[in-house]
């Protein structure tokens, strides 16, 4: 690791993080103030027919509960989105985006191992996640408290609930930073990382909701986040192994890649 | 001996093809662009060496093989001493780079990216003050982001960022290109006192004069193939320069002078070439009546195309380059 260049991505990245840290934690604390506002209504309509069972069971959170309210939170498009600005976004632009800029030719004419960059970049990407993810859970609890229904909330989980939604964003960002140091320019890192994500959230919304595609979910990285399981206390260990794992065989192919590509002018 | 700054043997570097594989196979046919071909240069510690060729001739992919931010398909190079593959990191702890057509981190401000980089280099910017006041760029620019900065200042700031930290050797890339005249001239001086102090700088340009002002030797490269390298001086004794003389008088006899050709007289007026000692030409002038004599001095811009004029197919390849070029020196 290269602490100047920690320092560097940190100050280009700070306004970033610092937005979408703010808008998850206000997106987690909304969670419970619907639930409490709203959750008995949305269980009657569905209890009534009106829409159908499948819908309750988005992204293996509910409504009908404080835990289950919070895990729609978690896999909730809007909250997936704004990780992205990391795991897609920082993670692609760091390597390719800076190699189209030919500002990577400044950075690697220092004397710094392309490994040391990498790893520095990995670090400070994994950095953000934790923070934004921090956000997003202090959201959950802080709505819930605001609520008075901290004691439905499983608040020793939460630490677990946060290490299952860093390791899911650290593998996304793993993959996004292996297609950066794979490309020469940004879009193909971008659309690649976008396609695997796209796909990977596609396959666990569609198992979640339809039991005939449940075999599909595996395939992706979404199924190993159970936020409502988390909070009630039945965190499946394996789950977090495999996040490790995926971001694991990343990184460890980032390695063998990056420093081994020739990296000709910048067109 | 000293090691020398650089030095590169059989360097090669091939794009898109499977060279070394189909050369594994006893196959004479490759595929892929062939960059650079048997690059076999030497820099002595303490020169200014001119690496001349046009664009796409090979320039910035033999600096990328120096740097270490490409892999060689054939030979090798060391630089300081260390091997370009396997030591790249103790190469750039020694060397400033200026990349051709720089790009920087434009919403910082000039202070705080140079700042950075130096931070970066792990080295203390001891040049920078110095440098700033011979390139004139005030403390005031310096306050701006680097994306307010024209083309000419963007330059300079280069300049800065790859010799602040007074660096053993310095690689430039284009390095005048967006400067004016007198920050050229500018530039040109900061070479002079770094060579003074013993600096090595490896200077990659098109613009031949000021390679010429400049550079104690040069490689001319062509096509990926090095086809002279020379000291400057030595290369311009052998130009030949243009002579134009108005006559008062009938013509000398110049046929058979040593060093003189392209004979042309007519309209009281002569003309010829000439080429290296002016003695023979001097003394076979001297009995005529002269009005005006104009010779022309020799540039190295007539050497350089001389190389690029002649057809690519003639030219043997790098390794063994046509008299009167010597390679390696």
């Amino acid at each position: 690791m290269n602490l100047a260049l920690l320092r560097h991505t940190w100050r280009a990245n700070r306004l970033r993080v610092g937005i979408v840290t703010v808008a998850l934690a206000i997106w987690g604390a909304l969670m419970p103030i619907v639930f409490d506002a709203f959750g008995s209504q949305v269980a009657e309509m569905f209890e009534s027919g009106a829409f159908p069972s499948q819908l309750s069971q988005f992204g293996g959170g509910d409504l009908f509960s404080l835990t289950g309210a919070v895990g729609i939170g978690f896999v909730h498009p809007i909250a997936v989105g704004l990780m992205l600005v990391f795991a897609v976004g920082f993670a692609t632009t760091a390597v390719a985006g800076e190699r189209q800029r030919g500002t990577l030719e400044v950075l690697l004419a220092r004397p710094i191992s392309r490994r040391v960059v990498y790893g520095t970049l990995a670090l400070a990407g994994a950095s953000f996640v934790a923070i934004a993810i921090a956000g997003l859970t202090f959201g959950a609890w802080a709505g819930a408290t605001f609520t008075g229904r901290t004691a439905e909330l499983g608040v020793s989980n939460l630490p677990l609930l946060w290490l299952n939604g860093v390791l899911l964003y650290c593998a996304l960002g793993a993959v996004g930073l292996l297609a950066s140091v794979s490309f020469d320019r940004l879009s193909p890192a971008i659309s690649v990382t976008l396609a695997f994500v796209l796909v990977s959230y596609f396959l666990d919304i569609l198992g979640s909701m339809w039991p005939d595609a449940k075999g599909l979910q595996p395939f992706s990285l979404f199924h190993y986040v159970d936020p409502k399981t988390v909070l009630s206390g039945f965190a499946d260990r394996g789950d977090f192994v495999l996040l490790a794992v995926a971001t694991a065989v990343a990184v460890v192919a980032s390695l063998a890649i990056f420093p081994r590509r020739d990296l000709a002018a910048p067109s | 001996m000293t090691t020398p700054a650089i030095e590169t043997i059989g360097l090669t570097k091939q794009y898109g093809g499977l060279a070394s594989s189909v050369a594994l196979r006893g196959r004479s046919r490759s595929s892929g662009v062939r960059a650079l071909e048997d690059l076999a240069i030497d820099v002595r510690q303490g020169e200014i060496f001119g690496f001349l060729g046009p664009n796409g001739a090979g320039k910035s992919t033999a600096i990328r093989l120096l740097l270490g931010f490409l892999h060689p398909t054939a030979g090798r190079a060391s630089v300081l001493g260390f091997d370009t593959v396997h030591d790249s990191v103790e190469i750039r702890r020694r060397v400033g780079y200026l990349p051709g057509g720089i790009a920087f981190w434009d919403n910082l401000t000039g202070e705080r990216l140079l700042d950075e980089l130096a931070g970066l280099s792990g080295r203390p910017p001891v040049r920078r003050s110095a440098l700033l006041d011979r390139l004139e760029l005030s403390a005031a620019t310096l306050r701006r982001p680097v994306r307010d900065y024209s083309r000419g200042m963007r330059q300079k700031l280069g300049i800065i960022q790859a010799l602040q930290h007074d660096p053993e050797l310095a690689i430039l890339d284009e390095p005048s290109e967006g400067l004016d005249p007198l920050m050229q001239r500018a530039f040109y001086g900061i070479l002079d006192e770094l060579r003074r102090e013993g600096r090595t700088i490896f200077f990659s340009s098109h613009v031949l004069s000021e390679v010429e002002r400049v550079c104690d030797r040069v490689a001319i490269i062509r096509l990926g193939r090095l086809v002279a390298l020379e000291e400057v001086p030595a290369l311009l004794a052998r130009r030949k320069r243009n002579v134009e003389i108005r006559l008062g008088g009938p013509p000398p006899a110049l046929a058979g002078v040593p060093g003189v050709s392209e004979v042309e007289t007519g309209d009281g007026r002569l003309s010829c070439r000439l080429e290296g000692d002016v003695g023979p030409f001097l003394a076979a002038i001297a009995g005529s009546v002269i009005h005006d004599m104009t010779i022309e001095p020799a540039r190295l811009e007539e050497a350089f195309l001389e190389f690029y004029e002649t057809d690519l197919d003639a030219a043997p390849p790098a390794a063994a380059p046509p008299s009167p070029a010597k390679v390696p020196a």
